[in-house]
């Protein structure tokens, strides 16, 4: 899928973009893919602050490594970060126990601290290491391009190479130990007690995602990695209730968002890494908003719907009791907004300037003054409350009770059909 | 590049007022991230530091100029910003409150570098300057500049020495706070604000990604020290104060030499000294005395004690 896209993207922009464009998003492709596989573990289990830390504290690794030698994208970059990150959590840990810090305030030392320590080398260190801070802060990405190697003829950027072959390793990794994982990620005491490597399983969850990290940070730099890693997985969990769904679905969010920032950076002309964050925003705003369960509009819409069920129930009940107590309903020719939609729905008939329940309005209605009653009787014979305090608590739950519920509670009180009040309870007509 | 800094040693006015105000910063820092940390609010402030970028960007687009006051007070907005998305995160989503805090700090940040980038492509006047704010660079400095730095954080720190107790409160014990009638929501607002006015002020002396180092740190080592709130506040401050006036001194030496990463590791090598030594609570006592400190449950401990103080001396 992720070279279905990244294939693509090459093929559609080709023609405008050229090939380097083509290999710049190809990487960027790559690079999100991979942090959005070990992103999306990390969020579910709640340590996307290591992320965070990792993300900052690669860098003295990468610095030190490439002092001593190491090439640019290579093998030996990849594990000095590696370490880099491992000494983070370490320090972090240390802090923690040793120096009675709370855990968000040693993860601020630790990764503030490396990552200190990573720009002061670069700028001591001058010349001899090919990075400066500013590529440090917001990647390369424009220039990944250049930097290519030669394999079989082909001419393909080093970090291109260096991403795809992180992803086959990534995904892997995952593949492999998946039951572990899932098991680790949602209870991990019980993981402990079946026997599975707890340490061992987030250890490798780390490792993955420091290279993830270190692949990343060339592309586009140590703060905006956290965006790839964090950002389309909080908005994939948003949106689907699997881990193996969230995990396909941060992949394709975070390569719509690689390809869609690439784009509009090279439209607007500015920072192509700067870009896809936001896009990453964007998609997570979109997420919390349109989530179909618990996203905010939907949150909005059932409350919306809840609350309007609610006002025409009572206006049902309401006119039943007024027919059941003969008299004439107040409100003559106005029809107000629920009136009119009872009206539509079949449940009211306008005769004469008066509302009168149709015969399905009648029945919904009696059903929920059935509900209101049978409560208030209920409540009346076992909780010791006067008979005036009964009416507010019916009202409110005669919209929530259900057929067999209502059995219930009829069977329970030995079918009376009277309530506290002295009105009928209706009975049930289906 | 020597003679340069003997020069530059021989510029007193205009050097010495810079020291002057960013150590005044770095003592504020200190003194407020006291109550930041114990609050529990280390990293907001971080997610608050990535996103002022968006705030000084937008300031120099909007107004065009280049005044340090007009980009703080824009960095001081879009701090604010940052803190009110991360409470509505947590309010209306399910979004665990590290997600949020890695969220809101990643995509402000990416804003940022986007507007800053776009702006520096455009060629808009004084957008060049604007990564100063990334790692810090006191050199570029101004006299007039740091006075306001210091007065901002000299006022800063009277507000906490003002409301002194009130802070404790509900650093300590927010619940009990408010069941004592106090504002608790208003002071912890309060408070969080100041977190975010450091934060702000600090950009010029640590830049946007460290700067959290300077309201993290200072109050860790006082940590170390003590158990009493007014001793921690005096630590902190002294050590944010130092860290932040050899950070200036330092990168003085070097022309290309930031600011921010100086005063971090200045900081954290104080970390370092006080978790080894410090007394009683230093590693290197704790293995050999007898010297008894409830070190697993000094969280409830503190706690309850500075709640009775406070309440005592209220009553």
């Amino acid at each position: 899928m992720i070279a279905l896209i990244a294939d693509s993207g090459i093929t559609l922009w080709f023609d405008r973009v050229g090939p380097l464009h083509g290999w710049a998003i190809a990487t960027a492709v790559a690079v999100s893919a991979c942090c959005a596989v070990v992103g999306t573990l990390l969020v579910v289990r709640r340590m996307s602050l290591l992320g965070d830390a990792i993300s900052h504290a690669v860098l003295p690794g990468l610095v030190v490594a490439v002092l001593l030698g190491a090439q640019p994208g290579g093998v030996g970059v990849l594990l000095g970060a590696t370490v880099a990150a491992m000494s983070t959590i370490w320090f972090t840990r240390f802090l923690f126990r040793h120096a009675g810090l709370w855990e968000d305030a040693s993860v601020g030392v630790a990764f503030t601290t490396l990552f200190a320590a990573g720009v002061l080398l670069i700028t001591v260190s001058g010349s001899r290491v090919d990075l400066d801070p500013g590529c440090v802060l917001y990647g390369i990405l424009e220039l990944v391009p250049f930097d290519t190697v030669s394999l079989y003829g082909w001419d393909i950027p080093r970090a291109f190479v260096s991403a795809l072959s992180v992803l086959v390793l990534v995904i892997l990794g995952v593949w492999c130990t998946w039951r572990w994982q899932v098991f680790t990620a949602f209870d991990t005491d019980a993981a402990k007690a079946a026997g599975i490597p707890v340490g061992g399983v987030t250890f490798g969850l780390l490792v993955g995602v420091s290279l993830a990290t270190v692949t990343g940070f060339v592309a586009v730099g140590a703060i905006l990695v956290v965006a790839m890693l964090v950002v389309p997985a909080a908005a994939a969990e948003r949106l689907v209730h699997r881990l193996h769904h969230a995990i396909w679905l941060a992949v394709l969010l975070a390569a719509v968002g690689a390809v869609g920032g690439y784009l509009l950076a090279w439209r607007f002309s500015t920072s192509a890494a700067g870009m896809m964050a936001v896009v990453l925003g964007i998609e997570y705003f979109v997420a919390i908003l349109f989530a179909p369960d618990d996203g905010v509009a939907a949150r909005l819409v059932s409350k919306v719907v809840y609350l309007w069920r609610v006002r025409c129930e009572d206006r049902l009940a309401s006119l039943w009791r007024a027919e059941e107590s003969k008299q004439l309903v107040q409100e003559g020719g106005f029809a107000g907004l629920v009136t009119s939609w009872l009206c539509v729905s079949g449940q009211l008939r306008k005769e004469k300037n008066i509302f009168v329940l149709t015969p399905r309005g009648r029945m919904d209605a009696e059903l929920i003054v059935r509900s209101h009653r049978l409560w208030e009787t209920w409540l009346g014979k076992h909780v010791d409350l006067p008979v005036d305090h009964l009416h507010p608590p019916a009202e409110w739950i005669e919209h929530h009770l259900g057929e067999q519920v209502r059995k219930r509670i009829e069977d329970e009180l030995g079918n009376k059909d009277i309530d506290p009040h002295g009105s009928m309870i209706p009975r049930e007509k289906r | 590049m020597i003679h340069m800094t003997v020069l530059a040693a021989f510029i007193p006015y205009n050097t010495l007022v810079v020291a002057a105000g960013v150590a005044a910063v770095g003592c504020a820092a200190g003194v407020i991230g006291t109550f930041g940390v114990l609050r529990k609010r280390a990293l907001v402030g971080d997610a608050a530091a990535h996103a002022t970028l968006v705030g000084v960007a937008s300031a120099l687009l909007l107004t065009g100029q280049r005044d340090l006051a007009v980009l703080l007070v824009g960095g001081l907005i879009s701090a604010m910003v940052a803190i009110a998305l991360l409470v509505l995160i947590r309010k209306f989503t399910r979004t665990r409150d590290d997600a949020a805090i890695a969220i809101v700090l990643s995509v402000s940040f990416g804003i940022g570098i986007t507007l800053i980038s776009g702006m520096v492509s455009r060629g808009i006047p004084g957008s060049g300057g604007l990564e100063r704010f990334l790692l810090g660079h006191t050199a570029s400095l101004t006299a007039h500049d740091a006075t306001l730095l210091g007065a901002v954080s000299a006022i800063s720190v009277l507000c906490v020495v003002v409301g002194l107790k009130e802070a404790t409160m509900v650093a300590f014990d927010p619940d009990f706070a408010t069941a004592a009638g106090w504002p608790a929501a208003t002071i912890d607002f309060v408070l969080v604000a100041l977190v975010a006015v450091m934060v702000v002020v600090g950009l010029p002396a640590a830049g946007a990604v460290l700067v959290t180092a300077l309201v993290v740190i200072p109050p860790a080592v006082a940590r170390q020290w003590t158990e009493r709130i007014v001793p921690m506040l005096v630590i902190a401050g002294v050590v944010g104060l130092i860290s932040a006036l050899s950070g200036v001194m330092i990168s003085s030496l070097a022309v290309q030499l930031p600011t921010g990463p100086i005063v971090v590791l200045v900081a954290t090598s104080f970390l370092i000294f006080s978790v080894f030594l410090a007394p009683c609570r230093g590693i290197v006592w704790r293995t050999r005395s007898t010297c008894v400190f409830p070190s697993d449950s000094y969280d409830e401990n503190n706690t309850e004690t500075t709640a009775d103080t406070v309440t005592e001396r209220k009553s």
